[in-house]
């Protein structure tokens, strides 16, 4: 419903949208008939398509060409999915958007391979663009998200990191690829640097937001409406700013550290989900969503007013008003 | 070139690699990126040749090094529930050589080699995913597949610079020694994906044994061939069959045996 909602709010890209769709499965196509049923069923998944949309949308401030935009579109949608598709394997994830995940699915071996085959795809595609500073753009963040990762994984279980760390996780692992999406859909239609590096700052803290409000629905939402059990962040070790805001209270605190890095009944998991959300956590981190969804809206107010950049603000809106 | 020059330059191009993929928590959680000499000693041949050589080929040898070691990283994820932290930086790792090796290129503005590479790339998952497939396949389907995960990267890069005529020869080395690797899992009952569909075709893993050996027979032969039609000198020809090859002999014996 919510998913339908956001759709809504591209509808004037929806045409090019769903030639950008008709690209991801032709960009897919195997002669291995697993690699293509498991990307088919990691594309047929759905997904807000968050990243080809801000290309496009950048586009539009330079001379946009659809032929020339969807270049850059796809590939990025494409890198998008074979990190979610390593992701499941590194986090063990049965479920992802109310689907088994392909490592589920099938094994971890074929998730591996199927990552590897998108990402090739993805880069083969890309470099069909000549322009070294949209290959310099994106191997710094293919890098970046990589490190990102990694440094998720040393900081599993540190229930006492700062609240530096996290931010400097949350961006390199779902900013940085918002934001370049909206930096090369600028570049590739040749506007100005100007306008490229407000783009490029508004996709940064829109996906500072982004993934802000992701952190916050693991414990908002319900399992049926998060396609995974409700609290899977903390199940996984992963220190998120709702955990970082409620640990300041010392029984919270108390509660979070006996039950880290346990095997968790489902009675434990919902009341560990539901202490952070009966916190002032939440809304302490939905005040830090907000005040990265105002620098994104200031950054919009420097770029030509038009249609698009109507529809980016009221994409930000929504984003930091969405629950799902 | 003395034998001691090529193990040295080879060196030399081992720890380059190495340092370009470094990173702190991976060297510590994880077996760090797999280089195998072979491969670096096919990667390259065409310098110890004295074939024409630049910096910008010995960059794309040391990428197309790196793809290997982010795809071999891959292959070491196991199904193990659930996954520990060794095998997460194991995936991370392999992601993270894919990055480096396409900002290496991107660096020295060579993005036709990206695309050579990322095609390169698709047909190696392609026949590396094969092996999951449930249907049955001919003998010559699986080798062809084979051939194809050991060589497809190198050989693209003998395309892209002109040195294709060393194909034949490293397709049967490479391959040789994927089969020398293979016979030794099998025989200490590790069973590879490989091992497993050649069980079941051939019905006995004894008969396995016996195409593994006369596999590595066959090719042996093949590899003498072919440095005679390269006319590699005779260092070059020394290095090979006893510091790339060293199985060899064993593989004789095993025949003679068997």
């Amino acid at each position: 419903m919510e998913k339908m909602k956001l759709k809504l709010l591209y509808s004037d890209l929806k045409p090019e949208l769903e030639m950008i769709e008709k690209e991801l499965e032709q960009a897919v196509d195997s002669k291995s008939l697993l690699l293509n049923d498991a990307s088919l069923h990691l594309l047929q998944a759905g997904g807000k398509r968050i990243r080809p949309v801000f290309v496009l949308l950048a586009g539009k401030f330079g001379d946009y060409n659809i032929d020339v935009m969807k270049r850059v579109a796809v590939p990025l949608e494409l890198i998008h999915m074979a990190s979610l598709v390593h992701d499941d394997v590194i986090d063990d994830s049965e479920i992802r958007r109310g689907r088994p995940t392909v490592k589920a699915q099938w094994n971890n071996s074929v998730a591996m391979y199927t990552g590897d085959f998108i990402l090739a795809r993805a880069l083969e595609r890309i470099t069909e663009i000549e322009s070294p500073r949209i290959h310099e753009i994106l191997s710094k963040t293919l890098i970046e998200v990589c490190r990102g990762e990694i440094i998720q994984i040393q900081d599993k279980y540190k229930l006492d990191q700062n609240l530096r760390d996290y931010f400097r996780r949350i961006k390199r692992k779902t900013a940085l690829l918002i934001s370049s999406s909206c930096e090369l859909g600028a570049l590739v239609s040749g506007t100005d640097e100007k306008t490229a590096a407000h783009l490029r700052r508004f996709g940064y803290f829109i996906g500072m937001s982004f993934q802000i409000i992701d952190d916050i629905l693991d414990f908002t939402s319900t399992d049926e409406e998060l396609g995974k059990p409700a609290g899977s962040d903390f199940i996984q070790g992963n220190i998120t700013l709702p955990i970082l805001c409620a640990r300041k209270d010392p029984e919270i605190y108390a509660t979070l550290k006996a039950n880290l890095n346990k095997d968790l009944s489902n009675e434990e998991r919902l009341m560990i989900v539901r202490t952070i959300r009966n916190s002032s956590a939440i809304d302490e981190a939905k005040a830090m969503s907000e005040r990265y969804l105002e620098k994104a809206l200031r950054e919009l107010s420097f770029l030509p007013k038009g249609q698009a950049v109507k529809t980016m603000r009221k994409i930000a809106f929504f984003i930091g008003k969405r629950n799902f | 070139m003395k034998g001691h020059q090529i193990q040295s330059k080879i060196i030399s191009m081992e720890v380059e690699v190495l340092n370009a993929v470094q990173q702190r928590t991976l060297d510590q959680f994880t077996e760090g990126p797999s280089i195998k000499e072979s491969r670096l000693f096919f990667l390259l041949l065409p310098f110890f040749d004295g074939k024409n050589w630049s910096a910008e080929i010995e960059s794309s040898a040391k990428t197309v090094s790196i793809v290997y070691a982010a795809l071999h990283a891959h292959d070491k994820i196991k199904e193990d529930v659930p996954i520990i932290k060794e095998q997460q930086l194991t995936v991370l790792a392999g992601d993270l050589y894919s990055g480096i090796y396409y900002q290496m290129l991107v660096n020295s503005k060579n993005i036709a080699m990206v695309q050579q590479l990322a095609s390169a790339i698709i047909q190696v998952s392609e026949k590396k995913t094969s092996f999951f497939e449930e249907a049955i396949r001919p003998l010559d389907e699986i080798e062809e597949a084979i051939i194809i995960i050991e060589t497809e990267l190198l050989l693209s890069y003998y395309r892209f610079y002109g040195f294709s005529e060393y194909t034949l020869l490293a397709e049967q080395t490479l391959l040789y020694l994927r089969y020398a690797e293979e016979l030794e899992y099998l025989q200490s009952k590790h069973y590879t994906n490989f091992l497993r569909e050649l069980n079941s075709n051939l019905a006995h893993e004894i008969y396995t044994e016996h195409w593994l050996l006369e596999k590595l027979d066959s090719l042996h032969g093949q590899i003498l061939v072919s440095i005679a039609d390269c006319s590699l000198d005779y260092e070059l020809a020394q290095f090979l069959l006893h510091q790339i090859t060293p199985h060899q002999h064993r593989a004789e014996q095993l025949t003679r045996e068997g």
